[in-house]
C-alpha cells in the first residue's frame, strides 16, 4: 500500500452571503431614492413590470436553470399567487403583504404536489405536464365564481400608503423587496449543496443518483421553492392593477418571458435571470410606449433565436467563455 | 478587411438589435394632431392581441373625430391631439400606460381602452388622479367602484341583468304562435354570463321553460355535440351568448345540423362585424341578435352617415372593419361627449366636466344620451335586430336599410319579425 496520501480536495470558497444582501439592499434603496427624486409615478409602474419578471425569472431558474427541468407553467404558478391574494382579500379583506405570504404557501404546495406527480417525467414530457397544469388551473378559475370567474375580480386598493408618496410607490417597493429576496434565494441555492446536487441532476440524473445525490428530494425542494417564488411574483398583481381576470393572470406572455429571460441572461447562474429580465422587460416596456405595437413578443422571439444560435449559454455564458 | 466570424456576427446582430430598440425608445409618440398648445387626449387601445379588431377600428373613429374637430378650429380654440398606446389586449399593461399618459405625456384628458377587461385596470390610476373618464363598451365596471367621474359609452345601462335580454324575449310576442321552451348556451366570459343571467331571470315572465342551460369554455372549437344536445330538446327559442370566434362555430354547426327554431339568436357578438357577415352569408338569415347600431331609417341620427362615409373610405387601408356598423359610431360619440362638455364649461377642469356630464344630456351621432348617477346610460338601448333577405356574403347590402332590421326597442323598430330561423331567404 502506498504511503503517499492523496491531496485533500480544495475547500470551496465560503460564499459571501452578507455582502450580497448588503449590496442588494443598498442598490434597492438607491433605486427607490432615485425614483422618488425623479418624482414620476410612471417610473414605479414601469419598474414594477420589470421587477416582477426578475422574480419570475429567478424562480424559474431554480428548477429550469440548475436542475434542467423546463417549466412551461410559470403563468399557472403566478396566477395561483394572484388568486390566493384575491381570495384573502375577498374573504378577510387582507392586503398585499398577507397576500404574498399566502401566495408563497399555496404556490409552494402546488409546486410540491406538481413535483411529486410529474418528476418521474423527464425532458419534454415534464414541460408538457407543467403546461397542462396552467390550462387546468385556468379552467378552475374560470368556473370559480367566488374569485369572479370569467368576469374577473376587482380589488379596491387604498389611494395612499403611510410612509410612501403613493400606493404606486408602495407596490413598487414591495416588488423590489421581493426581487432582492428571490435573487438572494437563487444565489443561496446555487452556492449551496442543494445547488450542486441540482446541477448534478441536470448533467446526468442517473449518475447523480448512483453517487448518492438524493434526486427526488432535491427536485421536490426545487419545485416547491420555484413554485412559491412564482406565486409570490403574482400576489401583488391584483393590487397593482385593481382588477384581475383569467385571461390576464394566465397570459401567455408570462410563460414565454419567464423562460426567455434566464435563457438570454444565462440560465444556471443567479445573475443571468436578472440580466435577462432587466434587459428584455425594459426593451418590451420601451417598445410599448414608443413603437406602440405588438413588438413585445416579436422582440422576445428574435432575441431567443439570436441567443440560441449565437450564445446558447446566454449573455453571462458568452462573456465567461471568453 | 477582417474576416467575419460567427462570434463577430453575433455581436453585430446584438448591437443592431439594441441600437434599433434604443432608437425607438427616444422616438416621439405618434402625433395625430398638430399645432401650438394642443388639448392632448390620451388612451391605451388594443391594437394587437385578441381585442385588436375592435380596438383598431375604435381608434380610427377617434382619429376621424379629431380631424373633424381640428378642421372646425379645435376645442376651446386649441387643436386636439390624440396620444395612444397599444395595450396588447393585456390588462396588466394598462396601469403603466395610464401613468405614462398622465405623468410623462401630461395629457389633459384621458379616455378608456375598449372593453371591460381593459377599462377595469385603468380605473385605480384614473381615480387616483381624479380624472373625468368616458369609457367605451365597458360592462358594469363602476358597479363596485362607484367613481363619480366615470361615464360609460355603452347601451347596456345600469342594470344589465334586468334589461339586457328584454328585447329578445319581447320578440317572442311577435311570433305567430305562442312559444314554451327556451335553450341557453353561453361562453364563459363576463359579458356573455351577464347576458345569460338576464335571459334566465326573465324567462318565466314570458312563459318559457328552460330546457337546456349550459356554458362552454372560450377555447371550444367544435360545437357539433352541443348543438345536437340542444336539437334533442326541440326548443322553441334558442338563446346564444357568444364571442366572435365561437359565434362563427356555433352558427356553422347550427347550419350543418339544420337546427331550426321559431326564434334563434340572442346575445351573439360577432354577427355585427363585417368579416363575420361576409363569411357566414346566408347562415345569418333570420337570426335575431343583440346589436348597437343598424343603418335603418330609425337610426339616422345627425352626423352618422357622414361619419360612416369617412370611416368606410379609410377602413380598407387601415385594415379594420370595413362597414363601421358596430362600436365605431360609439367611439366617435365618446369623443363628442367630451367635446360638448368642454364647450359648455369652457375650460379643462375634471370636476366641472364630471358635474356637467351628470347634469346635462348630449347630442351625438348615436342619438341623444344622458348618464345615470353610476355613469351608465340612463336609458338602456339594447337593440335586437334580425338579419333579413341574406342570400350571400356580399357586404354592400349592410350599408343600406333592410339587411339588419330593428325589432326592439319599439321606438326604433324598422320592420317585422320573420320566423322561423332556418327558412331560406
Amino acid at each position: 500500500m502506498s504511503a503517499t496520501a492523496l491531496p485533500a480536495p480544495a475547500a470551496p470558497a465560503r460564499p459571501r452571503h452578507l455582502s450580497y444582501w448588503l449590496g442588494a439592499a443598498l442598490l434597492a434603496a438607491a433605486l427607490l431614492v432615485a425614483l422618488r427624486l425623479i418624482g414620476n409615478e410612471y417610473g414605479w409602474y414601469a419598474g414594477y413590470f420589470v421587477l416582477q419578471y426578475v422574480v419570475l425569472a429567478a424562480a424559474w431558474n431554480i428548477l429550469g436553470g440548475y436542475a434542467g427541468y423546463v417549466n412551461f407553467g410559470a403563468a399557472g404558478f403566478m396566477a395561483t399567487g394572484t388568486y390566493t391574494a384575491v381570495v384573502l382579500y375577498e374573504a378577510l379583506g387582507l392586503g398585499v403583504i398577507p397576500g404574498i405570504l399566502g401566495a408563497a404557501v399555496t404556490a409552494g404546495l402546488l409546486g410540491l404536489g406538481t413535483g411529486y406527480l410529474t418528476l418521474r417525467l423527464r425532458g419534454v414530457y415534464f414541460s408538457i405536464a407543467t403546461l397542462c397544469l396552467a390550462v387546468v388551473l385556468q379552467t378552475l378559475v374560470v368556473n370559480w365564481d367566488y374569485v369572479g370567474g370569467s368576469r374577473g375580480a376587482y380589488v379596491i386598493r387604498p389611494m395612499t400608503m403611510p410612509g410612501f408618496v403613493s400606493y404606486g410607490e408602495y407596490i413598487f417597493a414591495v416588488m423590489l423587496a421581493l426581487a432582492v429576496i428571490a435573487v438572494g434565494i437563487g444565489r443561496t441555492v446555487e452556492l449551496s449543496r442543494l445547488g450542486r446536487g441540482l446541477q448534478a441532476i441536470r448533467d446526468n440524473e442517473r449518475a447523480a443518483e448512483a453517487v448518492g445525490v438524493p434526486t427526488l428530494r432535491l427536485k421536490l425542494i426545487a419545485t416547491t421553492l420555484s413554485g412559491a417564488l412564482m406565486g409570490v411574483a403574482g400576489a401583488p398583481l391584483p393590487f397593482y392593477a385593481g382588477y384581475v381576470n383569467p385571461d390576464g393572470a394566465f397570459n401567455l406572455a408570462y410563460a414565454v418571458n419567464t423562460i426567455a429571460m434566464p435563457l438570454i441572461g444565462g440560465a444556471g447562474t443567479w445573475l443571468g435571470p436578472v440580466i435577462g429580465a432587466v434587459l428584455l422587460a425594459t426593451l418590451q416596456q420601451a417598445a410599448t410606449v414608443t413603437i406602440s405595437s405588438a413588438l413585445n413578443l416579436w422582440i422576445v422571439g428574435w432575441m431567443l433565436v439570436l441567443f440560441v444560435a449565437l450564445a446558447p449559454r446566454g449573455i453571462l455564458g458568452w462573456f465567461r467563455k471568453r | 478587411m477582417s474576416e467575419l466570424t460567427r462570434r463577430g456576427l453575433g455581436r453585430t446582430a446584438l448591437a443592431g438589435a439594441l441600437t434599433t430598440a434604443a432608437g425607438s425608445a427616444i422616438a416621439p409618440w405618434p402625433a395625430l394632431g398638430q399645432g401650438a398648445n394642443p388639448i392632448r387626449i390620451g388612451c391605451s387601445m388594443s391594437l394587437s392581441g385578441g381585442l385588436a379588431a375592435n380596438g383598431r377600428s375604435a381608434q380610427l373613429a377617434q382619429r376621424i373625430w379629431a380631424e373633424d374637430v381640428n378642421a372646425r378650429g379645435g376645442l376651446l380654440g386649441r387643436p386636439v391631439q390624440l396620444v395612444s398606446y397599444d395595450d396588447q389586449s393585456n390588462p396588466a399593461n394598462v396601469p403603466a400606460l395610464y401613468t405614462k399618459l398622465v405623468d410623462v405625456d401630461k395629457v389633459d384628458l384621458v379616455t378608456s381602452p375598449y372593453a371591460t377587461a381593459m377599462i377595469a385596470p385603468s380605473m385605480p390610476v384614473v381615480m387616483q388622479r381624479g380624472m373625468c373618464y368616458v369609457t367605451l363598451f365597458g360592462a358594469g365596471v363602476n358597479e363596485r367602484l362607484k367613481y363619480d367621474r366615470y361615464f360609460s359609452m355603452n347601451v347596456t345601462g345600469d342594470d344589465i341583468k334586468g334589461h339586457y335580454a328584454r328585447g329578445f324575449l319581447e320578440c317572442t310576442k311577435m311570433l305567430p304562435h305562442p312559444v314554451r321552451s327556451l335553450s341557453i348556451l353561453a361562453v364563459d366570459n363576463d359579458f356573455a354570463q351577464r347576458a345569460a343571467e338576464s335571459v334566465r331571470g326573465m324567462a318565466r315572465e314570458y312563459g318559457l321553460r328552460i330546457v337546456y342551460d349550459r356554458s362552454y369554455p372560450p377555447t371550444t372549437v367544435d360545437f357539433t355535440p352541443t348543438i345536437r344536445a340542444i336539437q334533442a330538446q326541440r326548443p322553441d327559442v334558442v338563446f346564444f351568448a357568444s364571442y366572435p370566434p365561437d359565434s362563427n362555430g356555433i352558427l356553422r354547426a347550427v347550419s350543418e345540423l339544420k337546427l331550426s327554431a321559431a326564434l334563434l339568436g340572442g346575445g351573439m357578438v360577432g354577427p355585427q362585424i363585417a368579416a363575420v357577415q361576409a363569411q357566414l352569408g346566408p347562415i345569418l338569415n333570420n337570426l335575431v341578435t343583440w346589436d348597437v347600431y343598424s343603418p335603418e331609417p330609425t337610426m339616422q341620427f345627425p352626423g352618422v352617415v357622414e361619419f360612416q362615409e369617412k370611416y368606410r373610405a379609410r377602413a380598407p387601408a387601415e385594415q379594420t372593419d370595413v362597414l363601421g356598423n358596430y362600436l365605431q359610431p360609439y367611439a366617435y360619440a365618446q369623443m363628442q361627449v367630451i367635446a360638448q362638455s368642454l364647450a359648455r364649461i369652457g375650460k379643462i377642469d375634471q370636476e366641472a366636466l364630471a358635474k356637467d356630464m351628470h347634469a346635462n344630456g348630449f347630442e351625438t351621432i348615436v342619438g341623444p344620451i344622458r348618464f345615470s348617477a353610476l355613469g351608465e346610460w340612463a336609458e338602456p338601448r339594447n337593440l335586437f335586430v334580425q338579419f333579413q333577405n341574406i342570400a350571400d356574403g356580399d357586404l354592400e347590402k349592410y350599408k343600406k336599410p333592410g339587411a339588419k332590421v330593428i325589432l326592439y326597442p319599439p321606438a326604433l323598430k324598422s320592420g317585422e319579425l320573420k320566423s322561423p330561423y332556418g327558412a331560406p331567404a
